[in-house]
């Protein structure tokens, strides 16, 4: 069964802002980045893929269920964390988070233990028995995560988990957020604006821009090696790059990097041979790989 | 081996147990909003307002009934119940102040402050729907304020019972008022819950609502007053059931067959039974403004 499939996908906002526009995807479980800037639908589909917000047109399947018609069955086994603030500042995180369980079907004791759990698993500790109002942002946002993870879904739903969040904090909710993935084989779709975040938690990739799909396709298709070798030198570029031609090589410079076509196994051994005969001080060598920037281009 | 006392990392546990539909977990959040009126889950200071004002609420009736005890050890029961001013019948008026401070107090609480949070998106991702959250949001309330209304009710009723020569007399003469006591208090948490529930729906800043409740409650009867006194009789007849405080006091006359306390009710000449069924209506269309807010709110 996939987790998720969206068909020709719409929606129009009232005003004419068209924030979904015939998006049709299928995905497997996974970690999704779903990437695109600020205002190219993200939200929006999460927000359609669980109820909250009517498509205009077109349909979505998440874990079978339809998202129109079976969105209490549905939302049971999503969790969901959103960009917003959504954490009352008087109650305590122990207490928010057991109540949240309850409302996603979890008996009462249950949801006490449960919210026990997941705060610990989010790194709260002592702190989750004061009220909420006096967390740093990093705090909030493992509240955030930890409400979305307290009836253990089956999907989890994350919407710019980082936001806010210092250098270190984002490294510890990335962290978070790919165990969960990993480790508790809970799928997770996590939409980000900022492209290295996404790399380094997901396995696959889809790429939304003016609310059209861009591409959908696993991360490392993306990232694969493409038939460039780049030789960084401090100088003498010019001379490795004539050194090169006259071996037989297409090869071009671009500032300190000579850029030579891979069609083989060649060129490694010939970019040795003249960088030794020239006697530059190489940098490095390396096989180019494409970036993931150049999908937005 | 490992040492005694080790903490072990379990890991994330998978949840196996059972998970409850959406009638319980509806009866889950009614339960919770019913304990949110009264500040319970939350600190001391949420609890002063809420049950300060069910003590002031039912302190009447433990007084009535105290003496009333007293005057029956010295003979005179029957003559303390020809004067007494502390019945059935009044009560829906000596503590209607009380019950609409306590809508403008806790309605903001519980309607407001999800919105004002942001915490709808968390509800409305889970097994509610936005109708399930309005009604478990409004019967919590409408419970709340209930226990205000009937709890002196109960109090008058036991008192009644045990002052009697037997339990079996004193049960017999209540119970004519059981019913009637019930009818009024339903009504009265009702209405006024709901119309406090419109206005905290619709205004998520709590000092905003509060003052915007209370309005609505002593607003449109000093209207009609007003209306009254110039004697425009006929107008301030139909007028009268925009004020839902008159509404009640002429509800409450109807059901126990009395005179209404309020004089612009006395002057309405409105037959009785009008008034319980514009409580009535009252009671259904606050509930269906506060289910079509929270159909069309955004999250």
């Amino acid at each position: 069964m996939p987790l998720l499939s969206t068909h020709e996908l719409t929606k129009r906002y009232p005003g004419g802002v068209t924030a979904l526009d015939r998006l049709t995807l299928d995905l497997e479980t996974g970690i999704i980045g779903l990437v695109g800037a600020n205002g190219a639908g993200k939200s929006t589909l999460l927000r359609i893929l669980l109820g909250l917000l009517p498509a205009t047109s077109g349909g979505a399947t998440v874990l079978g269920f339809d998202a129109r018609t079976e969105g209490s069955a549905l939302r049971r086994l999503v969790g969901y964390m959103p960009e917003s603030d959504c954490l009352p500042p008087d109650v305590s995180a122990t207490d928010f988070v057991s109540h949240m369980g309850r409302l996603s079907g979890l008996p009462a004791a249950a949801a006490r233990e449960r919210a026990a759990e997941v705060l610990r698993h989010v790194g709260l500790y002592e702190e989750r028995y004061r009220p909420i109002g006096g967390y740093s942002t990093g705090m909030k946002q493992r509240v955030k995560l930890a409400q979305a993870l307290v009836h253990d879904p089956r999907l989890l739903l994350l919407d710019e988990p980082t936001n806010g969040l210092d250098p270190a904090g984002r490294d510890e909710m990335l962290t978070l957020v790919r165990r969960t993935g990993t480790e508790f084989g809970i799928a997770v779709i996590v939409a980000s604006h900022l492209l290295g975040e996404i790399e380094r938690v997901s396995d696959f990739l889809v790429a939304v821009d003016g609310g059209r799909l861009i591409q959908a396709a696993p991360l490392g298709t993306f990232t694969e090696r493409t038939g460039v070798l780049a030789v960084e030198v401090e100088d003498g570029a010019e001379a490795l790059t004539a050194r090169l031609t006259e071996r037989g090589l297409t090869a071009r410079t671009s500032g300190r990097l000579v850029l030579v076509d891979l069609d083989d196994e060649r060129p490694w051994d010939v970019v040795r041979d003249a960088v030794a005969d020239l006697d530059l001080p190489l940098v490095r060598i390396e096989q180019r790989r494409r970036g993931l920037e150049e999908l937005f281009r | 081996m490992t040492a005694p006392g080790s903490i072990f990392d379990l890991g994330y546990q998978r949840y196996v147990g059972p998970r409850q539909g959406r009638l319980a977990v509806a009866i889950s959040l009614l339960l919770h909003t019913l304990r949110s009126a009264y500040g319970i889950g939350r600190g001391g200071r949420a609890k002063v307002v809420p049950f300060g004002l069910l003590i002031l609420a039912v302190a009447p009736a433990l007084l009535a009934v105290g003496i009333r005890a007293l005057a029956t050890q010295a003979g005179a029961g029957d003559a303390f119940d020809e004067a007494s001013p502390i019945r059935h019948d009044t009560y829906q008026g000596l503590t209607s102040t009380l019950v609409m401070l306590f809508c403008a107090a806790q309605a903001p609480e519980l309607f407001g402050r999800d919105q004002r949070y942001g915490v709808l998106p968390l509800y409305f991702s889970r097994v509610l729907t936005r109708a399930d959250y309005a009604v478990a949001r409004l019967a919590g309330l409408f419970l709340a304020v209930l226990v205000v209304c009937l709890l002196p009710q109960l109090v008058l009723t036991v008192g009644g019972v045990l002052a009697a020569t037997d339990p079996a007399t004193g049960l017999a003469g209540e119970a004519a008022d059981i019913p009637r006591a019930v009818a009024i208090s339903v009504l009265a948490a009702g209405l006024l819950g709901g119309v406090a529930a419109v206005v905290a729906a619709w205004t998520p800043r709590r000092a905003y609502a509060t003052a915007g409740i209370i309005a609505v409650f002593i607003i449109p009867p000093i209207v009609v007053g007003i209306i009254a006194a110039r004697a425009l009789g006929d107008v301030a007849g139909p007028l009268i059931l925009a004020s839902p405080g008159d509404i009640l006091d002429g509800a409450n006359a109807a059901i126990f067959g009395t005179f209404p306390d309020s004089p612009a009710v006395a002057a309405a000449d409105i037959d009785g039974w009008i008034y319980v069924v514009a409580a009535a209506v009252g009671v259904v269309a606050t509930l269906g403004i506060v289910l079509r807010r929270y159909q069309r709110i955004s999250v």
